[in-house]
Formats: C-alpha cells, structure tokens, sequence
C-alpha cells in the first residue's frame, strides 16, 4: 500500500492572494477507491481527517470539467450529462505548473423527465484525464464514456427537440428560466437544454484549476431563423462561480443542427472594479473573453 | 345610479363606502371578463344653482349613456360624481366647458385604480391568518415571513416569543424567535438562515424547523430534554435587505445593501465581515465583489446585532449557520487549515449528522473543516463563534450540488428541511450531553 502523502493546500482562495511557495517538483497523490460508509464522505482515515477535503474536491471538479468538454463535444441537448458520482481518481500537483488528475465517475442524464428513459436511474460511466496548467484556463482534456442512450434514440429526441425550437414564436419574450423558484416550464425545456448545451462549451473554456462554474439562470433569449434550417441561438445567462461567489453574465450565440457539431461565440462580463463604470456588453461576434479575477 | 331625494341629509352609505362599493362591483365586472375601464375618469362637477343642476341630469337622459353617476346631481351645493367612458370624455368635457360647469378630475384612470385594488386583495390573501393555512412547501417574501412570524408567535406563545436585536442598513427590523420552558440564561443553542439572501431554501428550511420544533415539543424525547435544559433562537431572515432585494431586483444578490460615499459598488458579504481572521485570505476587498468583507469587523449592522445578542447573552453553546447550496456540513476553521482544538470531536459529530441526514432520504453530504473541504474563507461567522468559546460551532450548505443552485425548486423544500432537521437534532443533542 502506497503511503500517502499530504499535498500542499489547492490555492482555492480569492483574487490577489499568493501562491503557495512549496519548493516541492511533483507530488503524487494516490487514493484508494472510494467506498465510503453510507451518506458519509470524509477521509478514510479520522486521524487525518484534514486532508481529505482536498483531493476529493479537486476529482470532483475535474469530473464536472471533463462533463462540460463532453456535452459540447457530443451536441446533443438531448444527451446531456451530469455527476452522479466521483469513484476513483488521482492527482499530480505541481506548483509550478498545473495539476493532472484521472478521475473515473458515474453519470446521470440530465433530463429527469425524459419520454425515451429507459429504467431509473441509469448510470453512465465515464473516465477522463484533465490537465490544468496553471492558473490557465480551457483545461486540455481526455475523456470517454460509456453509452447511456442508444444513438437511433438520441437523434431522435434531438431531432424533436430541434422542431419544437422551430416552432417557437420569433422573438421569444423569455423572463428567466428557471423561474425565481427552480421551475422550469415543461414547453420550454427545449430551449434550457439547448442553452445549457452551448453554456457547457463556455463553462469549459473558463475553469480552471481554482474557478469552477454552474449554470444559474437563463435571463433572457432571442432566436433568429436562418435559411438553412439551422437554429441561430441567441441568448444570455448567468454563471456562478463557486470559489468567488460570483455571478458572471454571459452573452451567448451558437448556431446547431441534430447531428452537426455546435459552433458557439461568446462574451462574459468582467468583474468590476470600484472605479470603472459598469461593464460593457457586446455582441456575439466577439470571440472569446475571460472574468477578470 | 340615482341621487337621493332634495331635502334632509341623505340616507344609506356615506360617499367612502359607497365608492368602495363601486369599486367592488367593477373589480367583480372587470374580473368578469365583461368589462375593461381603460382611460375611464370620475369627473366631479359642482353645480352653481339649479340651471346647472338640470343640464347635468340631461346627460343623465342621453342615449346611448354618455355618463354613469355615482353620486347624482341632487342639490347645487353637492358635488356630482360621474364615470365617463374613455370614448366620451372628449364629449363630456366640452359640454361641461361649454356651460360653464366646474368640474375635477378625481380618478385619471378607473383600470388602474381597478388593478391596484386588486393586487391588494391577492396581497392580503397571501397575508395568511393563521400559520395552519400557510405553505411551507412554497417560497415567500419577507413580508409573508414576517406576517407568519407574528402568527406563530401567538398560536405558541408557551414556548415560543419574538425578540427584534436591531435594524438592517436600510432600517428593517431583524428579527429572532426564542424556543424556551422558561428559567433564566439558559444554554442556548443559535440558529441562522439566509446570511446570504441568495439562498432561498435556508429561509424555507428554517421556517419549516420552527415550526417542526413547536409540533414535536412533548412528542419527541430528545427534542423534549433539549428544551427542558436549554433555549432554541432562530433568525430566519439574516439579511432582510438583500432577501428584499432577490424578490424585487435581483434574484442572485449576496449581499446586505449597505452604500458608502464614494463607494460604486453596494453591499457587504455578510458572511466576511465577523471580526475573526478579517480581511485574510478567501475575502476581497474590492466593493464590487462578492465576498466583499466590508471596511472592518461587525461593520455591518447585520452582523453587529447579532454579535452584540450572542456576547450580552453570554450563554451560547452551540452556533450553527445555514447556506446553501453543495450539500455540506462544516466547522471552523475557513480561514486557515489550522484544526481547532476539538477537531476530532467534530469531526466525529459531523459524520453522525450527515449519517442521520442521509437516512431520510438518501442524500449525500461531505463534511469537514470549511478551509478543506470547500474553500479558504476569512472573517467568517462560524470562526467567529468558535473564537468566542461556542465550541459547537458548525456551517451547513444544503441541497443541491449545482444541478439548481440557488434556484432549488419549491418542491424540494420539505424534503431538504426534513433530512437537515435530522442533522440539526444530532448536533443539539450532543450539546445537551456534553455541557461545558
């Protein structure tokens, strides 16, 4: 059995604070598989129970960054993912110049209500290799998952919901999805699940080794036709971000077809500062731009 | 409408009632789908002597009806109240004019009035009269928490009382409710929900603990023993600005409302501004952020009350801070890795709670120090509380893991308060057994 070490701490606090100064090259983590007693999830070993915090937040982050590269990548609204699990994993931190973890986790759809759902709760099993340079965001990742839904199916449900969205009143007078208290109207669930698909792409490109991002709330959409039969998906939301606390809006554009990979363009708002005024919001042409911590 | 007969004061309702029955009768059309009263004015006229007085009543002979009387012409010296249709003022007012008729204007727009009226009425349904017929699997705004506060406080007053420990930034009352048997300076047991405002579901959770509190009282032994020996206090609404602030603005505010010259950006991240380790890593002190810890310690009168109750108290042994969302279970410290001194024993009780919590419905919770298990955070209330000598000091971040965020549906509410009341007995207990 491996010994284990303790790691040095994650820098998981707020902006302007320095780094840890460890002259440590690299350092291997390793940790059994994960069983631990029922609804109870804390270290293995009580008489160390300090460290354990680190590392199984860091697998559980990793597993979430590696979920939203594989929404994107597969384009599917239909087929979205989310964690059910975090079930073995290890890490190699390096201060100098990122974090490596491979992490294995078990999924969920995220669609509670789905009509095609086969069975409850079936799980999906992924496994995922996600490397953070460091303090870098758009973290370099390998992941693969097991099937959860058959591909006939898949296209199927997409292609639904892609003539549900084209049957929608153009402009759309969306207030906020979900309401102020979690609701979703079933009629509108297209539209969140294709919002939430492209949200991934750009929840992806921003993590990092310290940030990490939720969907919130969707504020406010528009959709235009194109004359491909595309749909052209204008929209913004808000993004919280779990170690800042911070609430980022973001403009997003992406254009999607069933079975066409997701081209998407977007701009987040930059925190502020005491002495700017308020931030600036631009069109969609706008490529790529960070939250400025 | 008919005017009274000329001569001797006039029977039936005064002129308020029967405008309020008026309005009533419209609210009821309107409602009804039969009628819309856009642009409709009430016109009072004065008429100067009888010849006015008559030109008056022929508006009232005119078809189709040009006018609706709500008080008649019936004698020079009374004013004449009549409703004009939108498509008629025009008409109206020049023939008023044109004869020389005085008049004002005393509604500009019936709808409107109609509206608001009705808007009241919906409001002061939602006013519940009793907490039997108040939902506790909904959502609600500060002033239904407050109404339903009042309400309790009365069905329960054997055990149950208000105590208000001061005002919020923008002068609302913060409110506390004390569960005792009686005696004096028992130990106390502190209890906080909605520190940040954002997080909806903590209010839910605590209301629906109250409540639960006062129900098993007598039913529940270990319940029961607790109270028999120590005081309950739970402040429902730590943040009544900024949880005023999620129903009318902004669904996703932190923070309390507080504005200092010269400073942009509003509010204070409660949940930094307690005078332990301030200021340190996992706070900022840019105003516009989040987890800004304010311009120093208990600067913020949120915070200051409640340091001012727990420190004259004197008598807190237990001090548990509710958040959400991640599904956690915590103690100090969040400022530093450092382990407080009893880190086993919490360490130990943590693990029991989250066990009982997980048994009602089967959701997990990690646990742990703040610092290691979710993030470094300076000037925080639980580290606060623990430097003060409450050695059960714990911070709970309920449902869900980002699924809904702060956005956790209604429908979830009972359940995440049924399985956090489990953790929260757990925790009480072991104060009861391990008095010091």
């Amino acid at each position: 059995m491996q010994p284990r070490r303790q790691p040095p701490p994650a820098p998981r606090s707020g902006p302007g604070n320095p780094r840890p100064t460890a002259p440590l090259l690299a350092l291997l983590l390793l940790l059994a598989p994960v069983v631990a007693p029922a609804g109870s999830r804390s270290a293995e070993d009580p008489a160390q129970p300090e460290d354990a915090g680190v590392p199984r937040r860091l697998l559980q982050q990793a597993a979430r960054a590696a979920l939203h590269f594989f929404n994107f990548r597969a384009g599917s609204p239909s087929a979205l993912r989310v964690l059910a699990e975090v079930q073995e994993g290890r890490a190699w931190i390096n201060p100098k110049e990122g974090c490596k973890v491979d992490v294995v986790f078990s999924t969920e759809r995220y669609k509670p209500e789905s009509l095609l759902q086969e069975g409850e709760g079936r799980l999906g099993k992924c496994s995922a290799r996600v490397v953070f340079k460091n303090q870098k965001p758009r973290p370099a990742i390998n992941v693969t998952c097991t099937r959860l839904i058959e591909k006939k199916k898949r296209q199927q449900e997409d292609y639904l919901l892609y003539k549900q969205m084209k049957q929608l009143k153009n402009p759309l007078e969306i207030v906020s999805i979900p309401d102020n208290h979690g609701h979703i109207d079933p009629y509108l669930r297209p539209i969140w699940d294709l919002a939430f698909l492209g949200s991934s792409y750009v929840m992806w490109e921003m993590t990092t080794q310290v940030s990490h991002y939720y969907l919130a709330q969707l504020t406010s959409v528009r959709q235009w036709k194109t004359n491909d039969d595309t749909i052209d998906f204008d929209y913004t939301v808000l993004l919280h971000e779990l170690s800042t606390q911070e609430i980022i809006p973001c403009h997003i554009h992406l254009v999607w077809y069933p079975g066409k990979p997701l081209k998407v363009k977007y701009h987040c708002q930059e925190l502020q500062t005491p002495e700017e005024a308020s931030g600036t919001e631009e069109g969609s042409a706008v490529p790529t731009e960070l939250s400025n911590f | 409408m008919q005017g009274t007969p000329a001569g001797g004061t006039r029977p039936g309702p005064s002129p308020m009632d029967r405008q309020t029955l008026l309005v009533f009768s419209l609210i009821l059309a309107s409602a009804l789908g039969q009628m819309n009263f856009t642009g409709d004015q009430v016109l009072r006229v004065l008429a100067k002597d009888e010849k006015q007085l008559s030109l008056l009543r022929d508006l009232e002979g005119l078809k189709p009806q040009k006018v609706d009387f709500w008080r008649g012409p019936a004698r020079p010296s009374l004013p004449v109240d009549m409703r004009v249709p939108f498509s008629e003022l025009k008409y109206i007012k020049a023939y008023l004019e044109s004869h020389g008729l005085a008049y004002s204007i005393m509604i500009k727009d019936i709808q409107v009035l109609l509206d608001e009226e009705r808007e009241a009425m919906a409001k002061s349904r939602r006013l519940e009269r009793s907490t039997s017929s108040f939902s506790y699997s909904s959502y609600h705004t500060l002033e239904e928490i407050y109404s339903w506060i009042d309400n309790f406080v009365t069905e329960h007053s054997d055990i149950v009382s208000k105590i208000q420990i001061g005002n919020s930034f923008e002068n609302r009352s913060i409110l506390v409710l004390k569960f005792s048997t009686g005696g004096s300076r028992h130990p106390a047991i502190w209890i906080d929900t909605g520190i940040h405002s954002r997080e909806w579901i903590t209010h839910a959770t605590g209301i629906w603990t109250a409540n639960k509190i006062v129900s098993d009282y007598g039913k529940d032994r270990v319940l029961t023993d607790i109270l028999k020996a120590m005081d309950i206090f739970i402040e429902l609404v730590t943040n009544p600005d900024g949880f005023a602030f999620t129903h009318s603005m902004n669904r996703l505010w932190r923070k309390n409302k507080s504005i200092r010259p010269g400073i942009f950006c509003i509010g204070v991240d409660l949940n930094r501004n307690w005078k332990s380790g301030f200021g340190g890593n996992g706070s900022n002190s840019n105003p516009c952020s989040e987890t800004y810890h304010g311009p120093s310690p208990q600067s913020e009168p949120e915070v200051a009350a409640i340091v001012n109750f727990i420190t004259a108290h004197g008598n807190f042994k237990a001090l548990i801070s509710i958040h959400s969302y991640s599904q956690m279970l915590m103690y100090p410290y969040g400022r530093s890795l450092e382990p407080v001194s009893n880190q086993r024993e919490l360490y130990d009780l943590a693990k029991d709670a989250v066990e009982a919590l997980y048994k009602v419905h089967g959701i997990e919770y990690f646990f742990g120090s703040i610092s290691t298990t979710l993030y470094v955070a300076s000037g925080i209330t639980v580290d606060w509380a623990y430097d003060s000598g409450i050695k059960y000091a714990f911070s709970f971040e309920l449902r869900d893991t980002g699924r809904y965020g702060f956005l956790l549906p209604a429908t979830q509410i009972i359940p995440t308060a049924q399985e956090t009341w489990m953790a929260l007995r757990t925790i009480m207990e072991h104060t009861l057994n391990h008095p010091y």
